[in-house]
């Protein structure tokens, strides 16, 4: 239980306050690199602030203000050049580090003019990586972005976006409850099935470590002792804002009662054959079914969102009872209250990341270590997420002959 | 720090069975050899790390480990000042062994925490609530005020 102000603490985003102030000091994704092959703009709204994302034709990405300065009009209509984002109103042209390169009608009547040297544009720094693109949007200097090891791991890579109606940390807290795997994954997906029973191994013993990268959570199931993995590596509750199970899942504000999704999945492929994929193909996960108007509950992460969207648009936290299960949560929210103030006094937070030396495949624990062997005889179906599009699925199936042809060649 | 947290490693100790391919990947994974493995064994990698990045020595992380405290809770611990013995009464009442350092992080004696307990507070809760400037009184009033409508 907690006080409401104390809930706004953790949910609010937007810029000035106290949680916003947290989470904008780490990079977060936004958009899939791959989405960019098909169009130059994609308009994007993170933790309540408007921004349009674009890649001009020399290849930098920007994240700028909705708004041109100019007149207001929306800059997610405006046309990429050689530098920058043209404005389709008036022409103003802007580039990716906010300042003002061009402004025809000024420039024409004025042609010794400053005007444009006194202007700029709201602008983030952008960076790609892993296949996906990501933004800065707190003080300079930036920490830099995480190299996770797992993004170097032999395998067909996937990116999934989904967009959820509720506030983020709802969605983060599910990363430390280990809980709900029996009863929401487990048990519920059997109900759903039309299983009546046997009910899926209760759980016995939660443990919970810390690491530099967050938290590290551990159980003990009745079908599973102290050596197995998931007691002795567990799976992490990646700081700030994502969950690590051999699999990213990033909870990404877009507002105060909304939840960018995204999703980073690799699957491992057959034999030791070098494999590389030209591309991370990234699709856009629906939630709704769209028969039946309600949320979509067949596939894993399915079942999270049907979760948090339950709690309300902010779960209401003075009114919940929390018991023996929850301490993963408790232990998530006090952290976030200590490092929101280790902000306010000037800190880095937990997990930033300057020193080069140290970002170099950066290691998380991981179950079944890094490079894992491919499952089955075949490419599996995608558990995660209702919705994967043909030409993904279709990818990672010629992904996997591919490399099965080279191992059996080899 | 105490004076008991710091100081010479122990020698490795014989038996210890040889770590396996996985076990060594996560050891490196943390900048930890196979020896580092042996000597702190059976402490995991994770619980190796963060222990020797806190100067926690594995014979003091050992006897924080007989009373049942984990390696997060016992680097608290230790900055708390508390000694392991500290945790048996709170064993004894049936709290798990780490709640003794979360209450003294909270200022929270057995009694109080025993207290919150009663009326459904586990201690975590209760701490975090403490340290927002609940009473008991109040977070009961707060967490059944709801509740009692149904009753």
């Amino acid at each position: 239980m907690l006080s409401s102000q104390r809930n706004e603490l953790l949910c609010e985003t937007g810029p000035g306050t106290s949680m916003g102030e947290l989470l904008r000091r780490y990079w977060q994704p936004i958009a899939g690199v791959s989405e960019f092959e098909q169009r130059d703009t994609k308009e994007v709204r993170i933790m309540g602030e408007d921004l349009v994302l674009y890649r001009d034709r020399e290849g930098n990405y920007g994240l700028v203000d909705r708004h041109c300065p100019h007149r207001r009009a929306d800059l997610a209509y405006g046309f990429t050049e050689e530098r920058g984002l043209r404005c389709n109103y008036h022409g103003w042209l802007w580039d990716h580090s906010g300042a003002c390169l061009h402004q025809p009608f000024e420039e024409t009547r004025h042609p010794e003019g400053t005007f444009k040297d006194k202007v700029r544009i709201k602008a983030y720094p952008v960076a790609a990586k892993a296949g996906l693109l990501w933004a800065y949007l707190g003080p300079r200097p930036a920490p830099l972005l995480p190299d996770w090891d797992r993004y170097y791991s032999r395998g067909y890579k996937q990116i999934a976006i989904s967009e959820i109606p509720c506030n983020w940390f709802q969605c983060q807290e599910n990363s430390i409850d280990p809980v709900h795997f029996e009863w929401l994954h487990s048990n519920w997906s059997m109900v759903l099935r039309g299983q009546d029973g046997p009910r899926a191994p209760t759980h016995t013993r939660l443990g919970f470590d810390e690491f530099d990268y967050g938290f590290v959570y551990r159980r003990v199931r009745a079908d599973t002792t102290e050596d197995d993995e998931l007691w002795t590596t567990g799976r992490v509750c990646l700081w700030p804002n994502c969950l690590y199970v051999g699999h990213f899942e990033w909870r990404v504000p877009i507002d105060d009662t909304s939840t960018l999704s995204v999703g980073w999945f690799i699957d491992e492929l057959p034999g030791d054959a070098p494999f590389e994929q030209d591309r991370i193909p990234t699709w856009h996960a629906p939630v709704r079914d769209e028969k039946t108007g309600r949320w979509i509950d067949t596939h894993v992460m399915n079942q999270d969102y049907i979760a948090w969207v339950g709690q309300g648009a902010i779960a209401d936290r003075t009114l919940e009872h929390l018991g023996e299960s929850d301490r993963g949560v408790i232990m998530l929210r006090k952290r976030m209250f200590d490092e929101i103030d280790a902000v306010a006094a000037g800190r880095d937070p937990l997990g930033t990341i300057r020193d080069p030396a140290v970002n170099d495949r950066v290691y998380l624990p991981i179950v079944g270590g890094l490079n894992r062997p491919a499952r089955g005889d075949g490419p599996q179906p995608f558990v995660f997420l209702a919705g994967q599009p043909d030409e993904v699925r279709t990818g990672h199936e010629q992904a996997w002959q591919q490399c099965a042809a080279a191992s059996a060649v080899g | 720090m105490t004076g008991t947290a710091s100081g010479p490693e122990p020698p490795e100790p014989p038996g210890p069975p040889a770590p396996g391919s996985y076990e060594l990947a996560e050891a490196r994974g943390y900048g930890l050899t196979v020896s580092d493995l042996r000597r702190w064994h059976p402490f995991s990698a994770i619980e190796i790390h963060w222990a020797r990045k806190h100067g926690l020595s594995a014979g003091v992380a050992r006897r924080w480990a007989r009373e049942g405290v984990g390696m997060r809770d016992a680097v608290r611990a230790v900055r708390f000042r508390m000694t392991p013995e500290q945790v048996r009464p709170w064993a004894a009442a049936g709290f798990l062994p780490a709640d003794a350092v979360e209450a003294a992080e909270a200022g929270m004696t057995l009694a109080e925490a025993t207290a919150w307990l009663r009326v459904g507070f586990i201690l975590p809760d209760a701490a975090l609530l403490v340290r927002d400037g609940w009473t008991l009184a109040g977070a009961t009033t707060a967490r059944y005020a709801g509740v009692d409508r149904y009753v």
